[in-house]
């Protein structure tokens, strides 16, 4: 049984899967309330149980899924349960700070280097003056519309690493319930699936992008209007391109 | 702002596109039930979303603080349906969870699968009764005792490979929590 004097190691690891009974897990509970070294080596078995569950197959999931969930958010009614800025404050912070000029470029920007904590989320606010160094140092492409879409803009903000990306969209015009927008990563006349989209009222969109190849391999890029959840190929009315 | 209103679902669906089949593989591998999987990702979203769950920034990387926020929940859900889906034919039983072959990965990000293979070469490195009592712990939240009345061990002998078996782990894959900080 840990006493709050003695280190509480050995249960740790069982804390941290829930498999202490309850008694035993208050006991340690309070003793990490006092010991720093306890709570070091509780946070290195919280990293290791995330380590497990990140390290999981990745199973795919179904397409709808993703609608039903920004629906219901849509929805739902806020729960207020603690004070600390949640993750969507940051993020209406980081929307909020930004000047006309940089909304689509230092859009992109923000939430690619945030998701991948390249900066910490307090930095986020600062990132304004920061955004014309950052640019310079990041790859961008920029998309025009077509004659099927003559006012959309597209920006692609690539990762330091080029494997994965952030493609923001403004004035696309909102499709029917049965389409989509899908992005093509184009190298050598082959069209790789970059991830399907949609828009909201305002023409505004954007899509986290990863591909198995490095996004700085591709030559072009290209959106079109396909079925929703996409196609194997291109098939519908081309609405964007530009080149990398 | 013109943005704002239909901005925080653009920045939600962002957020999903980057973290949705993450969260769903982790709560599929406990329920091992699509339906519930879907359910236990939809719970996670909008409970980081409405600030049930708050992140911050000393948690360090989102998608580790996403994954354990995924397995609790899809825990929780399993114990509450528990009487539904008892007889829910599974793949395997609770114990082999952590038995991973080289899957095909549904993965585009080479850094990421390669940390899964790291993972999956530690687990394979475990005794196998350490594995499997690990398996029960990690993927239904059992309590010691539960463990050991389910396999019939002693109490003793399950708690000391849970922690040996947790020890091994943070050994072998101390790159990959050194990272992470």
């Amino acid at each position: 049984m840990p006493g709050m004097e003695e280190h509480v190691e050995e249960y740790l690891s069982a804390y941290v899967l829930g498999s202490l009974d309850e008694v035993e897990s208050q006991q340690v509970a309070r003793h990490l309330q006092g010991c720093a070294d306890c709570r070091r080596a509780l946070a290195q078995y919280e990293q290791l149980v995330s380590a497990l569950a990140l390290g999981l197959p990745q199973i795919e999931p179904p397409s709808e899924l993703r609608g039903r969930i920004l629906a219901a958010a849509a929805r739902a009614r806020p729960i207020e349960t603690t004070t600390r800025p949640g993750l969507r404050q940051l993020l209406q912070a980081a929307f909020g700070q930004l000047s006309p000029g940089w909304a689509l470029v230092g859009l992109a920007l923000i939430l690619l280097l945030a998701f991948n904590n390249l900066l910490l989320w307090q930095q986020v606010a600062e990132l304004q003056h920061r955004t014309a160094a950052l640019q310079s140092a990041l790859r961008i492409a920029s998309l025009t519309g077509t004659e099927n879409a003559p006012h959309a803009v597209g920006t692609l903000v690539i990762s330091l690493t080029g494997e994965y990306g952030v493609l923001v969209v403004d004035g696309l015009p909102p499709l029917d319930a049965e389409h989509q927008y899908q992005l093509w990563l184009i190298v050598d006349g082959q069209r790789a699936n970059g991830g399907v989209f949609s828009v909201n009222e305002e023409g505004y969109g954007a899509l986290y992008v990863s591909s198995p190849a490095p996004l700085s391999s591709y030559q072009a890029l290209g959106v079109t209007v396909e079925p929703a959840g996409g196609s194997p190929g291109p098939t519908g009315a081309k609405v964007l391109g530009g080149e990398l | 702002m013109r943005r704002t209103a239909n901005g925080d679902e653009t920045a939600l669906g962002l957020l999903y596109d980057r973290y949705g089949r993450l969260v769903f593989s982790v709560a599929y591998h406990v329920l091992n039930d699509q339906t519930l999987a879907e359910e236990t990702t939809q719970e996670v979203f909008l409970r980081v979303w409405q600030k049930a769950d708050s992140y911050h920034p000393e948690q360090g990387r989102l998608a580790p603080w996403l994954a354990s926020i995924a397995r609790r929940r899809a825990i929780d859900l399993y114990r509450h349906r528990q009487r539904s889906i008892e007889n829910h034919l599974t793949d395997k039983p609770v114990e082999d969870a952590f038995d991973l072959a080289d899957p095909e990965d549904v993965e585009n990000e080479a850094q990421a699968a390669e940390q899964r293979r790291r993972v999956r070469q530690a687990l394979a490195a475990l005794p196998e009764v350490q594995r499997q009592a690990l398996a029960y712990a990690f993927f239904r939240g059992y309590s010691h005792s539960q463990i050991a009345a389910l396999t019939g061990e002693p109490l003793g002998t399950v708690k000391t490979r849970i922690r040996l078996a947790m020890l091994k782990l943070r050994d072998l894959l101390s790159d990959e929590l050194e990272e992470a900080r």
